[in-house]
């Protein structure tokens, strides 16, 4: 807080400059084999190269399709499944040890099975995203509804509030912060859970390319792939944040 | 200043007979509450002092109908005990404000619930505020209040819908002791001008004396009447009276009620 936005702004990117430099010297020496790692100046050109090309972007609409719609489906399932997981003590007995057990078992594992059941096209890597980020949101919404304390329903029993007012004025708002929490998770989850799927099986995405380019030995290609990913998980990160800090105005612990 | 204490819904009376609970636990039947008789006078402030777990808060519960009790009888305003009645106003030992809701928002809360919200509730949210001194804060929100603010918030959204009796479940316990005085005495006054009636739980005997009329004192083990004192410090309550050989006297007769409950179990 009180450090000045020079210290905590110059700071981090001297030390970044400072790594680029000093792996470029190591590059430029013959220190490092740039087959394994190709110089950043070498990155930097493969990428000026990669965003001239159709197929490049192409293949990252698709991966953005993937993940979106995965997070989409995900997120809604997971909201869905856990308001009624937090509602219904039976639907609670009867489904919670097995989304617990899923959640702990490496699901990842499951995308050569989504690849027979749904090809090479969008619908298994969807699917995949879908089922990754699926779990943290359960888990989420659930604590989120578990952390509205008994004196809270308490005074809306008081006031004489119906079902549906104790949902949408309690439950709903007093979990949204917890279960937010879940939703943000998943985004991140849902670009993995769409790459994966890709690495195992598919025809255009930024996954398959980066097989392809490895493939192909084009490593510095390979590589700007991978950062440019880093890139695209960043800016989807600060958009659902500024989401969440549209819809949770007020503070939470 | 320019409240209007006028035109404030009269207190009821409340009447409890022979009235007995045990809850249902896992290591069995708890019986909390024995053959609790009481009679509250319309308008009377009556306070109830007992150790934790004597079952004074299930008390409070069983008359906002918010828990069932086993025999007995019960009447509120002539009526049986039911949630969520609007001449009920009650207030918790904590604030229980809605995070997401600015301070008159929690204090409107009460009208939105039973959809009594219509062209006066903005006026009267303002009044409610003026009366707890909040009209300065009214759009702030509630994690940027102090504890004492906060229970006021609390305090105008039990009086929102101008109930005609008050349940205070320990309301000051989290408070500092010097906020805590403040509050008593303004609380005991606004009790005074409202002539509402009012059942107090508190852990503090000192406390009790400067507000009630009456203190009921319970034991424990299970919850029932061992004393019941008339307060007749006069009205209305001032914080001076607090020095006071009639309060200290008081104090000591609450005192000793509640002593010769312990007595009687070490036997
Ligand atoms: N819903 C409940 N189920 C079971 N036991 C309860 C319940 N509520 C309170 N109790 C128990 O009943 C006793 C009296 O509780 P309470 O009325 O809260 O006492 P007090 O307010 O005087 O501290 C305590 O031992 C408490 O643990
Ligand atoms: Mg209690």
């Amino acid at each position: 807080m009180t450090k000045s936005v020079l210290y905590r702004v110059g700071l981090p990117t001297l030390v970044g400059i400072s790594i680029i430099g000093l792996w470029q010297l190591m590059s430029a020496l013959g220190a490092i084999n740039p087959i394994m790692i190709p110089s950043p100046w070498d990155i930097s050109v493969g990428f000026s190269e990669l965003v001239t090309r159709g197929y490049f972007w192409q293949a990252t609409w698709v991966t953005l399709q993937e993940t979106l719609y995965g997070f989409a489906i995900g997120v809604s399932l997971g909201l869905i499944i856990g308001a009624l997981t937090g509602t219904f003590p039976m639907f609670r007995t009867a489904i919670y040890p097995f989304v617990i057990a899923f959640q702990n078992t490496p699901r990842v594992a499951l995308a050569p099975i989504f690849l027979t059941w749904f090809g090479f096209g969008i619908t298994s890597k969807v699917v995949m995203a879908a089922v990754i980020c699926f779990f943290p949101v359960v888990i989420n919404t659930v604590a989120g509804m578990a952390s509205v304390g008994d004196n809270a329903k308490m005074l809306f029993r008081s006031l004489g509030a119906s079902r549906a007012q104790m949902f949408f004025r309690l439950t709903l708002p007093g979990a949204s912060a917890v279960a937010f929490a879940g939703i943000k998770t998943a985004l991140t989850l849902a670009l993995l859970g769409a790459i994966v799927a890709e690495f195992v099986g598919g025809s255009v995405g930024l996954g398959v390319l980066i097989k392809e380019l490895n493939f192909q030995l084009e490593v510095a290609k390979g590589f700007a792939v991978v950062l440019f990913l880093a890139v695209i998980g960043l800016v989807l990160y600060g958009l659902i944040e500024l989401l969440e800090r549209f819809l949770i105005t007020w503070k939470h612990d | 200043m320019s409240v209007n204490y006028n035109n404030t819904a009269a207190g009821e009376t409340i009447s409890l007979a022979a009235v007995s609970k045990t809850y249902m636990t896992a290591k069995g039947p708890l019986p909390v509450l024995r053959d609790i008789d009481l009679e509250v006078k319309a308008g009377e402030f009556v306070s109830f002092v007992g150790p934790s777990g004597c079952g004074k808060s299930t008390l409070l519960k069983i008359i906002a109908g918010l828990v069932s009790y086993d025999t007995g009888n019960v009447s509120v305003g002539g009526e049986a005990p039911r949630e969520g009645r609007e001449d009920i106003g009650f207030m918790l030992q904590q604030s229980v404000l809605m995070p997401w809701l600015n301070v008159s928002k929690n204090v409107e809360l009460p009208f939105a619930i039973s959809g009594r919200r219509d062209g006066n509730t903005a006026k009267r949210v303002a009044d409610l505020l003026e009366l707890v001194s909040l009209t300065p804060v009214a759009k702030l929100n509630p994690w940027e209040l102090s504890g004492g603010m906060q229970q006021r918030v609390a305090l105008a959204r039990a009086l929102a819908l101008d109930p005609g009796i008050m349940l205070m479940d320990e309301p000051f316990s989290a408070l500092d002791e010097f906020k805590r005085e403040f509050l008593n005495i303004e609380v005991a006054q606004m009790a005074d001008k409202l002539g509402k009636t009012t059942l107090l739980v508190t852990h503090s005997i000192g406390e009790a004396v400067l507000m009630s009329d009456r203190i009921i004192a319970l034991g424990a083990n299970p919850g029932r009447v061992v004393g019941d004192i008339k307060v007749d410090l006069e009205r209305p309550r001032r914080a001076d009276m607090v020095g006071s050989d009639r309060y200290q006297q008081l104090s000591n007769e609450v005192r000793a009620a509640l002593a010769s409950d312990l007595e009687g179990e070490k036997q």
